[in-house]
């Protein structure tokens, strides 16, 4: 069974982006070759909802991240290879009549296009197979040192493809020496027809590589925390240090969450960063989940099934439904996700703001203490309705009420980013209000009739 | 002095854009001329601020739709006289000649079509002006008083030149309205024969000596345009004329509101004046606050322009301005969120009220970008702030009705008037009639409730 999220949790995230800025994606994708960006891609658009996968990817790119490997293959390579296999016209092979004399003054006259790329694919595959003979060496070296070396199966795999027929004869060659007409064609026989398949499992290996790799290089470079894994059963996420991995200049927060507080009800005001809160928690247990490192100083998280935001709800005008009706059907969807007993990270940014205010109190309190009853669950609901609070920690137990601050100095509202226990009524609509002096203007305005 | 508006009340209202899909200007372009679209496009990018100017051009528009004309030339005539009179002539009468002969000489060599064109054009312009001669002719002849009378007969001054006589043939139609069309004028067999030397001087005297004379015909044929194309347009739909009234009399005064993009609309009636201007609009989010206020909103701009509303009858005190914040994005690239940009938008408007302007506004959901309790706070102060300013006009709405309830203690020139919403099985339905007071129907939980949302978490999961 896949994760389970939707699009508005992948946009509200910024997982991908719209135009690559600032996307969670865009902070990994840097990879060497093509061939690992579609991998990426791949690893992005389903994360994982298996422990053991989980732990296994975790492990081996801590192990990448330990071992000081750089990536053995030249980008290059990848282009001409990629561009050599993607031609299977059995009339494109180099064969022996082709060495006339004739032919090999025509040649040297007019390049044939066709019979250059199977020359370039032929040598960069031959240094390829070289590179990953050495590099496979390295590893195994590696792997003595660190225990566990979670990269060990994987690391067989690769050599055993090495040791396949299709390339004995690349191997016996010394690499970077300029072959024979004769050898190229008979390489190219083995290699883009024969063996087709051999090559192309040893490329996807290549590109396995080149991911761990990159993702190592971020996990190090970015100082990214590798979670522990907790079996499904023990339902807890706790982040120390947790912070948005897109921000500059980012403030770290802490919050454990166990099923005796699987209710986070969050308030502050609006630019305290309860969003940024939001997001960075989602973040980090989408990343946790693909097996990747997350932005914080540790981390250990219980397998869900998926995960769901309501961050940034668009209404849909268009088809002739309000925010609060677009907001009703988002809660509805997870509701029923929640009834097929699926175990859920719910996070809502302001719950209810498109509708009055009796009305967003009634249904913010329906509804959370609804979910609050779903103690395998994890919710994150934010709200400025605090008289909510106030009924709902007299109802349930298992609610955790946590604020982000706003200091005032002089009419500037200051903000800590850092969390603290308990509810706020801080609000600062009225300040900016204030601020701009629409009230002043109006106030000393020419209102009587001219 | 010129009508005070900006681009978001311009976007807000759909008003300009002529391929913008359901704007208010591509409704009203029924024209045949690219003259009287340019004239149409000045009206509506200049609404005027003097009654008298108001109620003259909206007494015109009912005028052509009492007549219900029919324009007399077709699209493709009404094109080649146009392109053909917008291209330069030739400076002097030789100088025509020899662009004739030039011309033919190249059409016989090398097939150049520069002289086909210009015979062609020549005689699609001079069949025009003969359709136009006998239609300016009947509309004078039919009421020789009306109020448009002046300009017919100056356009049929320039038409009956003797040069022009000439051209256009001795036999002045004498036909009914009917069949302005088909009847005659100069024809393409008598024209078959013109020579050389004829095409240069009928060229000449059309694109050069009479030149001013026949600019001021075109214009006239762009307000006929116009006034005919929109005038129709009312009638057929049923719209009514405006009456402007002095702004001293500071009341907006609308029966029987639609829409004019909604045409099966429900009418609303609404007055605001001195005592009462300010409306004060609740309802739930989909019971038409925001369709109710852009056609407020069109129909004094409109009715500005002296053009028909889509109303039942609507007399208006002439505004200084309008002001609209219906649709406010939030300029993320400057870092603004939408609250705040709805913040400088109401302090915009502000700044234009507090300088003692007389202007409608129309604040729609005002502060929607934030959390309920800082939009409840926020519109009531706003609004109670803005109520003092009792000669401009407002239609101020939310959905958060508790802001309302406490405005009623505090000012006593408001209405209130929400948009009901019902229910009918179980499911919201939305009449679209103004009501006066406060919306009382809290839809929220029963939308919840009809949604089933506490059953689905409560329940057992299987």
């Amino acid at each position: 069974m896949h994760f389970i999220t939707d699009r508005q949790t992948i946009e509200d995230l910024n997982i991908f982006g719209k135009r690559g800025d600032g996307a969670i994606y865009g902070l990994f994708n840097h990879t060497q070759t093509r061939g690992g960006a579609v991998l990426m891609e791949q690893l992005f658009n389903e994360p994982l909802s298996r422990p053991e996968a989980i732990r296994k990817r975790i492990g081996i790119i801590r192990f990448f991240a330990g071992a000081g490997l750089s990536f053995p293959c030249k980008p290059e390579w990848f282009d001409a290879i990629e561009q050599y296999l993607a031609n299977t016209d059995e009339r494109t092979k180099l064969s022996h009549e082709d060495s006339t004399l004739g032919k090999r003054i025509t040649g040297m006259i007019t390049q044939n296009t066709e019979e250059v790329v199977v020359h370039k694919g032929v040598a960069a595959l031959v240094e390829l197979v070289h590179a990953c003979k050495g590099f496979v060496a390295a590893l195994a070296v590696e792997e003595m040192a660190s225990a566990g070396a979670a990269y060990a199966e994987e690391r067989v795999t690769l050599e055993e493809l090495l040791q396949d027929v299709a390339f004995a004869g690349v191997l016996r060659e010394s690499p970077r020496k300029k072959l024979a007409f004769e050898q190229v064609a008979g390489f190219d026989e083995l290699l883009r027809f024969r063996h087709r398949g051999v090559v192309r499992r040893l490329l996807d290996r290549v590109y396995y590589v080149d991911l761990y790799l990159t993702v190592a290089r971020v996990a190090v470079a970015k100082k990214l925390a590798f979670p522990t894994v907790l079996e499904r059963e023990a339902h807890t996420v706790m982040v120390k240090g947790l912070y948005h991995p897109g921000l500059a200049d980012p403030v770290a927060n802490s919050v454990r969450i166990t099923p005796d507080n699987n209710v986070v009800f969050l308030t502050g005001a609006n630019m305290a960063g309860k969003s940024t809160f939001m997001k960075s928690l989602g973040i980090a247990v989408y990343l946790g989940h693909m097996g990747f490192p997350v932005a914080a100083a540790e981390m250990e998280f219980s397998v869900l099934d998926g995960l769901f935001t309501t961050i940034n709800l668009a209404d849909n005008l268009g088809m002739g439904a309000s925010h609060f009706y677009a907001e009703v059907l988002r809660v509805k969807k997870v509701a029923e996700e929640l009834n097929r007993g699926r175990n859920l990270l719910v996070i809502f940014d302001e719950l209810f703001r498109g509708t009055n205010v009796k009305d967003a109190y009634e249904a913010t309190i329906a509804i959370t203490e609804a979910f609050a009853g779903k103690r395998t669950s994890i919710f994150v609901i934010s709200t400025h309705i605090i008289e909510a609070g106030e009924v709902l920690r007299e109802r349930c137990d298992n609610i955790g009420f946590l604020f982000l601050p706003t200091r005032m100095k002089g009419t500037q509202p200051v903000y800590t980013y850092q969390l603290e226990r308990g509810i706020t009524d801080d609000r600062h609509g009225m300040v900016i209000i204030r601020n701009e002096g629409i009230l002043d203007i109006l106030e000393k305005g020419n209102w009587n009739e001219s | 002095m010129s009508f005070i508006t900006d681009q978001q009340t311009l976007n807000d209202l759909n008003l300009l854009g002529k391929h913008r899909r359901g704007s208010i200007f591509s409704l009203f372009c029924k024209v045949h001329t690219t003259g009287g679209e340019r004239l149409l496009e000045q009206f509506f990018r200049h609404p005027l601020t003097d009654v008298e100017a108001i109620n003259e051009r909206s007494m015109l528009f009912r005028y052509f739709a009492g007549l219900g004309l029919v324009f007399p030339l077709s699209g493709a005539q009404v094109e080649a006289m146009e392109s053909y009179l917008e291209s330069p002539g030739q400076g002097n009468w030789p100088a025509a000649v020899w662009h004739s002969l030039r011309g033919k000489a190249m059409a016989t060599l090398v097939r150049d079509e520069t002289y086909g064109l210009l015979r062609e054009g020549l005689l699609a312009t001079v069949n025009g002006l003969y359709v136009l001669y006998a239609f300016l002719r009947e509309l004078a002849a039919r009421d020789p008083m009306g109020p448009y009378a002046g300009r017919v007969k100056a356009a049929m001054a320039v038409l009956e030149d003797r040069r022009l006589a000439a051209v256009l043939g001795d036999q002045r139609p004498a036909g009914g309205f009917g069949d302005q069309r088909s009847a005659g004028g100069p024809g393409e067999e008598r024209c078959a024969d013109w020579s050389l030397l004829t095409v240069a001087r009928h060229d000449h005297l059309l694109r050069t000596r009479l030149r001013p004379g026949l600019e001021s015909v075109r214009n006239v044929l762009s307000e006929l345009d116009v006034f005919i194309g929109v005038g129709n347009l009312a009638r057929a739909n049923g719209w009514s004329y405006p009456r402007a009234l002095s702004p001293a009399d500071n009341i907006v005064w609308i029966e029987g509101l639609k829409h004019p993009a909604v045409p099966h609309a429900v009418g609303n009636s609404i007055v605001l004046e001195k005592n009462t201007n300010m409306l004060f609009l609740t309802g739930a989010n989909m019971a038409g606050k925001s369709t109710f206020m852009k056609a407020f909103g069109v129909s004094v701009y409109l009715a500005h322009m002296g053009f028909p509303v889509a109303a039942a009858e609507m007399a208006f005190s002439v505004r200084d301005g309008l002001f609209t914040s219906i649709n406010v994005a939030d300029d993320l690239s400057q870092g603004h969120s939408h609250f705040y940009a709805e913040v400088l938008r109401v302090k915009k408007v502000a700044q234009a009220v507090s300088e003692g302007k007389r202007l409608v506004v129309l604040f729609d959901e005002l502060f929607k970008g934030t959390n309920v309790k800082d939009a409840y706070d926020g519109t009531l102060v706003v609004t109670d702030a803005f109520s003092r300013y009792r000669h401009c006009a407002f239609i101020i709405s939310t959905h958060i009705v508790e802001a309302g309830e406490a405005l009623r203690k505090r000012r006593d020139n408001l209405r209130f008037a929400y948009l009901p919403t019902v229910l009918e099985n179980g499911r919201p339905r939305y009449p679209y009639v103004l009501h006066d007071g406060i919306a009382a129907d809290r839809v929220g939980m029963m939308i919840i409730e009809n949604e089933g949302i506490l059953d689905i978490i409560k329940k057992k999961s299987n």
